[in-house]
């Protein structure tokens, strides 16, 4: 399989896309979108943190009416002037009457809502909010701080304490993360972790996508343009699709390194001065296993791309059949991004290790919590068996799909290709 | 010598069988037609020479072993459809193909600019393919197979889509590859070419071997069987003769063909023997096209 065909192949791959303006743009490009992403997220966000809220407050106490105001008046988004308040005291028989009374004002969003604090909140702590958009997290949480500290000053005024007991009851508890490790330092975890977790799965989920969309698009191009069988007078079917394979590993991994490059030098120097909160703890080691299971998936995805490609006769039809590929690339990048509620259920231990998905699960999860070696090691064992029977199948099909032309195969006809070889 | 046999090959697709038990030998040296209309097989018989295709029947070999892929490295092979990477300068193109045969180095590149030159395209060495005509991009693909100094030559179609010129330096090509003891093989449809270039043929019609030969002896066994004759006297006793198919009288002669392959001197005797007085006695040439309309408009199983 490794032969000067396989490498001639090989040069051929690096030296026409290595150097190609594609290759350049998309190196620039992707970590270009990665921050674009990133940054439209965060816009979004404090587009909604910056909306203006215009709330009535009713309650059939003065007294809660009267702290609760007080305290939104401290608030940033008060004096900034997103959020301004008015209240009425109403009694609560009469609640009902008022709220129509408001209705059409919520309607046409004149009022962003009405916050309904009855003197009974005092025992329940509930609160009633009324709106046209009633699920809006981020002014609930601009307001609720204020409302439960003053429903915690009314409730404990009575009780004669002193300000530092109230100061405690009001407090919310805070928990600080310490990571255990095997190697008896236990440190503290920032957010540095959970955000590379998430920008290297994103990463690498864009990257499969990527370099196996680019290698099916060159196969049907192959086919399609007639070059393949002048291929196949000198070469095997094998040699082939392994020269081709290995080719588009090669170059992906060097994009990949260069995409991690900032990274490596931000855990290896100190010439980024970032706040030590978003510091990822990430040893070289973890780098170079990242790019290692990077070009196991690879091989194994890139594979499985260019036996679709290998399929089809024009992208049109290759693009229906890539979803099953898409699948088994999504479904681990999502499970990989529900990593950051919790890394050790068992669902998702099985999840690092189970073909396909533990590709993507595992150095996700590799970058939270210390996996034990021994699933580490199995989950590599069983990623490289599945990447030669793969290897063997896609060889298969590619062998008989390549010369293939016309007619649209059916699934079932691709099935057939697999026995009759 | 028989330098490749062909021994019972047989591809099915599906229900379809394209290739039928096709059996044939090329003898060193020679120049070797490949002849049938489109879709009658013989892409798919060359396929399976070259290992593309794997045979479901039979087997292919070459000097009496079976083709391995050091077979691949001593074939140079331009198939029916050309396909060159579009975005690929000529030279580089060349010299991929030469390197996928194993052959690189500075002897390539210099005989690939020596062909590029007899081809007039030296100058377009550095340009991308995409920018090259239609013909030139076809010039380019002989070159790629012809550049690792094959020993053996497999031609599809090599004719299809060139003009007279092109055609003619190809024509000339293969003829230089014959003077050089290389064995080439070509298929085509084209039996005006298959006739003037070929040393022996196959003739291949619904995946079947009709015809497989030597061409002259072919030809001197077809070529018996229509005679045009000038006489004077009666001939009508041929009517009922078992050696004659057919009578036509066109006038100034008449053509009789004959039921059987040699068998003109037996007529010539008969005439003479029944006092027909002789002017002209032609037996005429057939050409491969008869040769071949007479064989393959028959229902193939009509046919040996």
């Amino acid at each position: 399989m490794f032969n000067r065909r396989t490498l001639a192949i090989i040069k051929r791959e690096l030296k026409t896309k290595l150097f190609s303006k594609s290759f350049i743009i998309m190196t620039l490009l992707v970590p270009l979108f990665m921050i674009l992403v990133f940054s439209i997220q965060f816009f979004i966000q404090s587009m909604a943190e910056e909306q203006k809220s215009d709330l009535i407050i009713i309650s059939d106490s003065s007294e809660i009416l009267n702290k609760v105001q007080n305290e939104l008046f401290n608030t940033e988004a008060f004096k900034s002037g997103d959020l301004t308040s008015l209240t009425e005291k109403v009694e609560l028989s009469q609640f009902e009457e008022k709220l129509k009374k408001h209705k059409s004002d919520l309607l046409n969003q004149r009022i962003t809502g009405l916050v309904f604090i009855p003197s009974s909140a005092l025992q329940s702590k509930e609160v009633s909010y009324y709106s046209y958009n009633p699920n809006n997290s981020a002014l609930f949480y601009k307001i609720k701080p204020s409302i439960n500290k003053a429903l915690i000053e009314i409730y404990f005024a009575s009780k004669q304490l002193t300000d530092d007991e109230i100061k405690f009851a009001r407090k919310d508890v805070d928990i600080n993360g310490f990571r255990i490790t095997s190697d008896e330092k236990v440190s503290q975890e920032g957010y540095g972790n959970r955000i590379a977790m998430v920008l290297f799965s994103f990463l690498l989920y864009m990257a499969l996508i990527f370099s196996g969309s680019l290698t099916m698009n060159a196969v049907v191009e192959e086919k399609s343009n007639k070059i393949v069988e002048v291929l196949l007078s000198s070469a095997n079917s094998t040699e082939l699709l392994a020269g081709k394979i290995l080719g588009t590993v090669i170059i992906e991994l060097i994009q990949m390194a260069i995409w991690l490059s900032p990274v490596i030098l931000l855990i290896t120097t100190s010439w980024f001065m970032i706040p030590p909160e978003f510091m990822p703890q990430m040893s070289i080691g973890y780098i170079l296993y990242f790019l290692f299971n990077y070009g196991l998936a690879l091989i194994t995805y890139v594979a499985l791309y260019a036996t679709v490609g290998a399929i089809f006769d024009n992208p049109q039809d290759a693009q229906s059949g890539i979803w099953p590929l898409l699948m088994l690339i999504m479904i681990p990048f999502f499970i990989a991004l529900s990593l950051e509620s919790n890394s050790q259920t068992l669902f998702i231990v099985i999840a690092s290790l189970f073909p396909f998905s533990s590709l993507i699960v595992m150095p996700a999860r590799m970058i939270l919590i210390e996996v034990p070696v021994w699933q580490i090691l199995l989950s590599i064992i069983i990623n490289v068996f599945v990447l030669l029977g793969i290897f063997k199948l896609a060889g298969k099909i590619y062998r008989i799909g390549i010369l293939l032309t016309g007619k649209k195969p059916k699934w079932s006809e691709v099935f057939r290709w697999l026995k009759a070889s | 010598m028989k330098v490749l046999e062909v021994k019972e090959l047989t591809k099915r697709f599906n229900s379809l069988t394209a290739v039928d038990k096709a059996s044939f030998s090329v003898e060193d040296g020679e120049v070797f037609g490949l002849i049938g209309r489109n879709g009658a097989g013989k892409t798919t018989t060359i396929r399976m020479i070259l290992n593309i295709y794997f045979p479901d029947e039979g087997e292919v070999l070459f000097k009496g072993e079976k083709t391995k892929q050091n077979f691949k490295d001593i074939v140079g092979y331009l198939p029916e459809e050309r396909g060159l990477y579009k975005k690929m300068k000529v030279i580089d193109m060349l010299l991929f193909l030469a390197e996928l045969k194993g052959k690189k180095g500075h002897e390539v590149l210099k005989s690939a600019i020596d062909y590029l030159e007899k081809f007039d395209l030296a100058d377009r060495k550095n340009s991308k393919i995409e920018d090259l005509s239609k013909g030139n991009q076809q010039k380019v693909q002989f070159i790629g197979t012809i550049l690792h100094n094959p020993d053996f030559l497999i031609f599809d179609e090599p004719f299809a889509g060139l003009d007279p010129i092109n055609t003619n330096i190809i024509k000339e090509i293969i003829l230089e590859m014959k003077q050089k003891g290389k064995v080439v093989i070509f298929s085509t449809h084209l039996m005006d070419f298959a006739e003037k270039m070929c040393d022996s043929i196959a003739m291949i019609d619904k995946g079947k071997i009709i015809l497989n030969g030597k061409l002259s002896d072919i030809k001197s066994r077809y070529a018996s069987r229509n005679v045009s004759l000038s006489y004077s006297g009666n001939i009508s006793f041929l009517k009922n003769n078992n050696l004659v198919e057919s009578i036509e009288n066109f006038g100034n002669s008449t053509g009789i063909r004959l039921k059987d392959y040699n068998t003109d001197q037996q007529l010539l005797k008969l005439l003479i023997n029944n006092d027909i007085v002789i002017k002209k006695f032609n037996v005429n040439e057939i050409s491969l096209h008869e040769i071949f309309v007479s064989l393959a408009g028959k229902e193939s199983n009509d046919v040996q």
